[in-house]
């Protein structure tokens, strides 16, 4: 399978001072399903915001489908069209991402600025609303739903527009179980028809769930490892060095120990 | 849930290839201020919590560095010479280079300033027809002079030696009151400024409440650039004049209401903490005799200054 997303040696920093990334090399496969995992500030937003054609990079390059975007390619119309409809890119706040009046207007944004014929936006948004269990709410305003419901919303307002790569910034953080065990379906049904998916999270229940491709960050903003779910999952030396896991003291009935601490080694249900 | 998966979603997406258009997609100025603005403040407030503590002046108590600030202030407020302008511009730029700061970045900022808040607005009283005076540089004659409301237009227009001798003197001294007040601003973290004002007895309360609002004006940045990132990742083509005016009102609303939100809960954990309507900030450190040795250098040199 072909390489859709590739990023060469990419680094940024902020106000060019403090580092996010280092030296990122990485291969994202038509298709593929990725998790990118690493600790709190290691750059995985950064990362995503760069796949994304949001932020660019201080050294390195990124390239999609074999084309480089850069800024300036991303002010062609042509490209930029190419680019917003071929990858869709869900918030870590769906506050900041939802500004049209109601729910309905949210996932016909995307279709209306494709000039797409009504009848066919119309009939996308219905199949989203019903896909995600969102129906009832299509016409309340943004602000009136809870946190759950705004992901969905925001996660819909995506979909609508069919994006072949899907780039979701932590989704399952700050949400109820419902919510999140959802949303874990929804990612895998997703990458079943044939989308790439990339998760940035640093939530392992969530990658051992997708059971993906890793790419692991680590606190010096570099690639630690990239490798298959159960490889890196099983690999507590390198989780307890990005600070994935740690070791504490914990309660197991009438026992009380410490021990490094993942849900895949030694508490696995 | 598989099967419940929108029809077109299980259809590959269509097979679409790169076509530059050669057409530029232009962003509204909406847009471009939003960010503009979330970057600057941003970038100021990077600066500040980055500035070097190697240099001079970081070194230095921060109620000596207002007092200085307030000294130098009074004294290019009152002097009138070109020469203690030029002195005090030369004794700021050599403070500035002590203090390590990035000097091409530092004078952009202050040369900015001087020509909107200078030199724009007291250029128009270098013309003879608003001050009179020897005119050392004509631009161009009338048939006749004028009298037009309260001017006279002579019939040569020109620019005045006085005028220019004016407009170069109040440049200069915006110049360097902005100069200080940046280098101290650079050199200072923010809650050693407030711990600088709070020598100056100013009111615990007032003071709390610039801390507060310095805090979150980040946050506001944060938030408004952030925004600016969702629409741009939403946007496709070149969204109509009315939409992006909907856009900006409904962000204005959302954000606040975040900050609404988070106004009360800031409140509500001062108040878990004890909070009892006074406000007590901690005093600082005793000076070091570097602090004071610099504090008398600065006093000497200002009234030097000020007895040139």
């Amino acid at each position: 399978m072909e390489n859709i997303i590739k990023l060469e040696n990419i680094s940024y920093s902020y106000y060019y001072k403090i580092p996010a990334l280092r030296n990122i090399y990485l291969e994202v496969k038509a298709g593929e399903n990725l998790a990118i995992i690493g600790a709190n500030g290691t750059g995985k937003s950064t990362l995503l915001q760069i796949m994304n054609g949001l932020l660019f990079p201080s050294s390195g390059k990124f390239f999609l489908q074999g084309y480089e975007i850069t800024e300036r390619a991303l002010k062609d119309k042509g490209i930029l069209k190419f680019f917003r409809t071929k990858v869709g890119y869900l918030f870590q706040d769906p506050d900041i991402q939802l500004f049209c009046p109601t729910v309905l207007d949210e996932l016909l944004y995307g279709p209306q600025q494709l000039e797409m014929d009504a009848q066919e936006a119309g009939e996308r948004a219905q199949e989203v609303m019903e896909f995600l269990g969102i129906e009832k709410l299509k016409d309340r305003p943004t602000y009136m739903l809870s946190s759950g419901e705004k992901k969905k919303v925001a996660l819909a307002s995506i979909l609508t527009l069919n994006p072949e790569i899907l780039l979701l910034d932590e989704p399952t953080n700050g949400l109820d179980p419902r919510t999140q065990s959802f949303l874990m379906e929804l990612m895998l049904a997703l990458h079943e028809a044939g989308r790439t998916i990339i998760v940035a999270t640093h939530d392992l229940c969530l990658v051992d769930e997708l059971q993906s491709s890793v790419a692991v960050l680590s606190e010096e903003h570099e690639i630690a490892k990239v490798g298959p779910a159960t490889e890196i999952l099983g690999d507590l030396d390198l989780l307890l060095q990005v600070n994935l896991i740690h070791a504490h003291r914990h309660v197991h009935g009438s026992i009380s120990h410490k021990h490094p601490h993942s849900h895949f080694e030694f508490h696995r249900h | 849930m598989k099967d419940k998966v929108p029809s077109f979603l299980k259809k590959p997406p269509p097979l679409s290839f790169l076509k530059p258009s050669g057409q530029r997609q232009k962003i509204s100025f909406i847009e471009k201020g939003i960010n503009y603005l979330a970057v600057i403040i941003e970038t100021a407030y990077a600066q500040w919590e980055l500035a070097s503590r190697e240099g001079l002046l970081q070194k230095i108590d921060a109620r000596i560095k207002v007092f200085f600030l307030l000294f130098f202030v009074f004294i290019i407020s009152l002097k009138h010479s070109f020469a203690v302008m030029t002195g005090l511009g030369i004794f700021f730029f050599i403070l500035a280079m002590l203090s390590k700061l990035n000097l091409i970045d530092f004078y952009k900022r202050v040369f900015l300033f001087s020509f909107f808040f200078g030199f724009l607005i007291t250029f128009p009283v270098t013309f003879n027809f608003i001050n009179k005076g020897k005119v050392i540089l004509p631009l161009f004659s009338l048939s006749q002079p004028y009298s037009f409301w309260i001017y006279q237009i002579p019939q040569e227009v020109g620019l005045t030696k006085e005028g220019l001798q004016s407009m170069l003197l109040i440049v200069l001294r915006l110049a360097n009151s902005l100069t200080i007040s940046f280098l101290i601003i650079y050199t200072t973290p923010f809650p050693e400024i407030i711990k600088g004002l709070k020598a100056l007895k100013i009111p615990d309360s007032i003071l709390m409440i610039i801390a507060l609002a310095y805090k979150y004006i980040l946050l506001f940045a944060q938030t408004a650039q952030a925004m600016h990132l969702a629409y741009k990742s939403r946007l496709i083509t070149k969204s109509p004049k009315e939409f992006a005016k909907k856009w900006m009102a409904s962000r204005l609303f959302i954000l606040f209401k975040k900050n609404q939100a988070k106004g009360e809960e800031i409140f509500r954990a001062m108040l878990s903490r004890g909070f009892n309507n006074q406000i007590k900030f901690f005093n600082f450190r005793r000076p070091t005799w570097t602090d004071w040795l610099m504090g008398t250098f600065f006093l000497g040199l200002g009234i030097l200054f000020l007895m040139a």
